[in-house]
């Protein structure tokens, strides 16, 4: 005979359970969401500028966050304001606080503000290159295996030849870290002085296709060789580096990778096969964001709480922003020519085919 | 009088002959027409490769190999500006890399990593920082980190004109003047500096091209010779193979060439500067003159 548990125990269960949840409520984080603020048609504004040149569009004293989008590159504020807007001659070097529209030939650049006004000019042999802040001038000599450095009234700082023809660059802070083909490394000081050289690591073929230096100098990464490719990631000790994570890689890039550390140097972030790689080298940490087709821009929003990434596959665009090792807050495709990915007041500027869009992430 | 030696033979041909495969070395290009030679002074910077014209055409690897980088002016990521323009790196045995530059945007053809000799890499062009169409072609010896003359590896090609030795001057004090046979020149610590190139032999007008070397010899002794087979970083700076001569201690800030250094002590003198080419043109310039106390 079946015994039958009283309804009592049933009914106790389901008031202990309920008294449970309301001593011990579990909080409910608020919903974030991704939110469109405003959209500046940049390319009707360039098609009113009836010269074709460059044109300033406000005097006002706003901060000025930097973009380009196809040939035509400007400054915006926060609020939406289309503070500056021209047509690269050739191309642009772009910072937060001036640039240089330099033709394909030619070895005399002008630094202009945000506004468009001159502030120093100097002379060269190659191309130049600024900071994000644009307090350090380069310029990348055009057979790619000398470095120059000038100051703001155009004297020459410092200059370097290197043993092999330059892959790629990261120029954060004080710091400067070149890769080389022949799959060396040197980080360089203020002073253009190697602080470290050497190879990340030893492949079949040697060769630099990303390096990566932290604000603050304390990691520098690299992705380097062909059989195997591999990512290295070292650490400051003291004097010198010594590396902190190694992560073979499927991926058999034969071309420049993206990649960088967050402004507060806490996560790196590299081009994988599948998406984004993601690290966390204090702690060893490694993720993958999946996105859909190869990374077209990233960027690192609200002082590096969340990240941003655009993927192009095609003639689409995905725009993936996730909470860094939490989750992935959106995901939007959509059809996309030109496309530009930076950030106006620690959050999403997006540029695409011809339109600038500000996107906050807020709670709810 | 005393002529110190400054300038060392670089690495020979010879010596980089050996180091690659067996089956050599063809031109990338079907039309040979060099328009820019290995050493030159190429706007505060040593040419490090050859510059060749003869209007667009397909570019072809010189030896079987593996792709090891590739940039197409243009795309949508680059960490540094590339004066090089569109440009693909392949790497062969024995350690050497080719490096073609300036291809025509779009020309590279669909990714693939190996190369056979003769297969298409691209079609020279102008991009990058180029204002003509043409490919420069560099060599990279990964053993010693040194660029390569090309021509010390490619086979020849014809050229009977000699290089020019348009004049000789003496640098004293940082003042230039003629030395001429016949001059009387003062005592003291002298620079022998020299107008000399060499001409493109497929055109009527003046296109001087780099030499492949110069030799001084005061009073049947060798006091400098430079010969450009290598360019090698030392110190921080690209230099001559196996030397310490950069680009201000080969040639001055007009592009004329910086012969050697030596001590004028009173007497009669007996100088010759020879100029050679790649071909094994030379020219050769013999001055007598006197130092006077």
């Amino acid at each position: 005979m079946k015994k039958r548990r009283p309804a009592s125990i049933f009914l106790t269960s389901v008031l202990l359970m309920v008294l449970y949840f309301a001593l011990f409520p579990y909080p409910l984080g608020k919903e974030l969401v991704a939110k469109p603020v405003w959209a500046v048609d940049v390319s009707s504004a360039a098609s009113n500028n009836a010269g074709g040149g460059e044109a300033s569009m406000s005097s006002a004293p706003q901060e000025a966050f930097p973009f380009r989008l196809g040939d035509l590159f400007g400054y915006v504020a926060a609020d939406g304001t289309l503070l500056h807007l021209g047509h690269t001659l050739f191309q642009v070097a772009l910072s937060r606080t001036g640039y240089i529209n330099y033709a394909r030939m030619g070895t005399d650049w002008i630094i202009r503000d945000p506004r468009g006004q001159r502030t120093a000019s100097f002379s060269g042999n190659g191309y130049p290159l600024l900071d994000a802040d644009g307090s350090r001038v380069l310029v990348v000599s055009s057979d790619l295996t000398g470095l120059a450095e000038v100051d703001r009234n155009g004297d020459a700082a410092w200059s370097r030849d290197f043993p092999a023809i330059m892959t790629s660059l990261s120029l954060q802070g004080d710091f400067l870290l070149v890769g080389l083909l022949n799959g060396s490394l040197q980080l360089l000081n203020r002073n253009g002085v190697p602080v470290y050289q050497g190879p990340p690591g030893s492949s079949r073929i040697p060769v630099i296709y990303g390096c990566a230096v932290t604000q603050d100098g304390s990691f520098i990464a690299s992705i380097s060789g062909i059989g195997p490719q591999v990512l290295s990631v070292l650490g400051r000790n003291g004097s010198s580096y010594a590396g902190t994570l190694r992560i073979p890689l499927s991926a058999d890039y034969r071309r420049e990778v993206r990649m960088g550390f967050s402004p507060d140097s806490r996560y790196l972030y590299y081009e994988s096969r599948d998406g984004v790689g993601m690290v966390e080298p204090r702690e060893g940490w490694s993720t993958l964001v999946q996105l859909p087709g190869r990374v077209a821009g990233s960027a690192f929003l609200h002082d590096s709480r969340f990240a941003a990434f655009a993927a192009r596959d095609g003639g689409r665009v995905t725009l993936t922003i996730v909470l860094p090792f939490l989750e992935t807050l959106s995901s939007e495709s959509f059809p996309a020519g030109s496309l530009f990915l930076g950030t106006v007041d620690g959050q999403t500027l997006l540029g695409v085919d011809g339109r600038l869009l500000r996107v906050d992430i807020e709670a709810l | 009088m005393t002529t110190p030696r400054r300038c060392l033979l670089g690495v020979s041909a010879l010596l980089l002959a050996a180091a690659l495969p067996v089956h050599g070395l063809d031109w990338p290009v079907e039309k040979k027409t060099v328009i820019g030679t290995f050493g030159e002074d190429s706007g505060g910077r040593f040419f490090d490769g050859l510059d060749i014209g003869g209007g667009p055409q397909d570019v072809r690897a010189v030896l079987p190999g593996d792709l090891v980088f590739l940039y197409d002016e243009g795309e949508d990521y680059s960490s540094l500006p590339r004066g090089l323009g569109s440009f693909v790196v392949l790497h062969h045995e024995g350690k050497i890399e080719t490096i073609s530059c300036n291809l025509k945007k779009g020309s590279l053809g669909s990714p693939r990593t190996a190369y056979a000799a003769g297969d298409k890499i691209g079609v020279s062009g102008d991009t990058g920082s180029s204002d003509s169409i043409h490919l420069h072609f560099s060599l990279y010896d990964e053993e010693t980190a040194s660029f390569l003359n090309p021509l010390s590896l490619l086979p020849p090609v014809a050229d009977t004109q000699p290089p020019v030795i348009r004049r000789i001057l003496l640098s004293v004090s940082d003042i230039l003047v003629p030395l001429e046979n016949g001059a009387k020149v003062p005592a003291g610590q002298a620079e022998i500096i020299a107008e000399a190139y060499d001409l493109r032999q497929d055109v009527r007008f003046h296109w001087p091209l780099g030499l492949y070397g110069i030799r001084l010899d005061v009073d049947g002794k060798e006091a400098a010779r430079i010969v450009f087979d290598s360019l090698q970083v030392a110190g921080g700076r690209l230099a001559v193979g196996g030397t310490r001569l950069t680009l201000s201690g080969v040639y001055t800030a007009d592009g004329l060439l910086r012969c050697g250094a030596v001590e004028m002590r009173q007497g009669n003198h007996h100088l010759i500067l020879s100029a050679r080419d790649f071909a094994g043109n030379e020219t050769t310039k013999e001055i007598s003159f006197t130092v006077r106390d």
